[in-house]
């Protein structure tokens, strides 16, 4: 079951982390933690929830405690072409959105992640914690920032 | 960039290889083993030190009582640091993954403030009952050497404490409650988000 799991939801959880942390390597590590805490208590998941609810929390909560580490490793410092090489094969407008979205708001990144990873208002509302209107207000919101960015950044 | 269809179709082309599954457990391994390192190096170094306390009782038969209580108080701060090492910060870092991440931010503040709390205190035990032990356990000792130069065996001993007291146990103190409270800032910042 965990080995379904994994093939299933990695790059999933992967992406969810990137839109985090915009850093390749990071996300990779987060998303080993999350697996691993899935790992861990997949005996205790009882059905209450869906399993992708239920892994998307649990992903969400490791970016959310992610910024304890934060200092330790602060963006700037890492040296300019260990970033390049880290997103060398990725394509500019690719690269753009996730810069995008990592500027964002924490709570905000994990919305709009998730609503990119096609996860239905109504699971996102109980993935963060917050009501079904205020997360179909900030998705609207969010959105509308990041096309404005596009803008510019086309032009 | 317009429409929906484009900002999910940008968000799928981020991938990377999967790591193979025994990596992932290997990593977990290995996480574990430098967990229980970290945790034997740390007990070694204390019990090490309760080992040698104790030697020198026995090696050197102190006749007074204060000394005694003196290496007693000085043991008594390091098990209780130990047990604190040891028990309380693994259940502090114990917190569920699986909840909303309102709900998880909430119990990380709650459990951040409840470290601070231990921690700052545990430390002030700790320098509390090893200066006193070591005021105690000296006594003995420094009672033995002739006159002028027992003031100032008090004297180094007193600047020492001193020193301890009102510049190393402040700072220490201070730089674990800064660096707490830097931790539980982010996390309440985050929360007000929503």
């Amino acid at each position: 079951m965990f080995e379904d799991i994994y093939k299933n939801y990695w790059q999933r959880i992967f992406r969810l982390c990137m839109g985090f942390v915009n850093d390749k390597d990071l996300a990779k590590d987060l998303a080993q933690e999350t697996f691993i805490v899935v790992f861990k208590k997949l005996p205790e998941f009882r059905n209450e929830s869906k399993i992708g609810t239920w892994i998307f929390r649990i992903a969400s909560n490791i970016c959310l405690r992610q910024i304890e580490r934060q200092k330790r490793y602060p963006k700037d410092e890492l040296p300019k072409n260990l970033s390049e090489e880290n997103t060398y094969d990725t394509e500019p407008q690719i690269k753009f959105l996730y810069k995008c979205i990592s500027e964002l708001a924490e709570t905000d990144r994990i919305i709009i992640s998730l609503e990119l990873e096609n996860i239905k208002q109504e699971d996102i509302a109980n993935i963060v914690g917050l009501s079904n209107p205020n997360v179909r207000v900030r998705i609207h919101r969010i959105k509308e920032r990041i096309r404005t960015k596009f803008r510019e950044y086309e032009q | 960039m317009n429409n929906d269809k484009n900002l999910n179709e940008l968000w799928s082309g981020q991938t990377t290889k999967p790591p193979q599954i025994e990596e992932l457990f290997s990593n977990f391994a290995q996480i574990k083993k430098k967990n229980l390192a970290t945790l034997i190096a740390a007990n070694f170094l204390m019990v090490a030190t309760i080992a040698f306390i104790i030697f020198i009782w026995f090696y050197f038969k102190p006749k007074l009582v204060t000394t005694k209580i003196g290496i007693g108080l000085t043991i008594l701060g390091i098990i209780v640091y130990l047990f604190f090492y040891n028990q309380l910060i693994p259940y502090l870092r114990k917190i569920n993954e699986t909840k909303s991440n309102i709900e998880f931010l909430k119990a990380v503040i709650k459990l951040k403030e409840k470290q601070k709390f231990l921690q700052t205190k545990m430390l002030q035990i700790y320098f509390i009952t090893l200066t006193f032990g070591l005021c105690l356990y000296l006594y003995e000792y420094v009672s033995l050497i002739p006159f002028p130069w027992s003031i100032f065996a008090y004297l180094v001993t007193l600047i020492w404490i001193g020193f301890n007291w009102f510049y190393l146990r402040p700072r220490v103190v201070r730089k674990q409650r800064d660096k707490l409270e830097g931790i539980i800032k982010k996390y309440e910042n985050i929360k007000n988000q929503n």
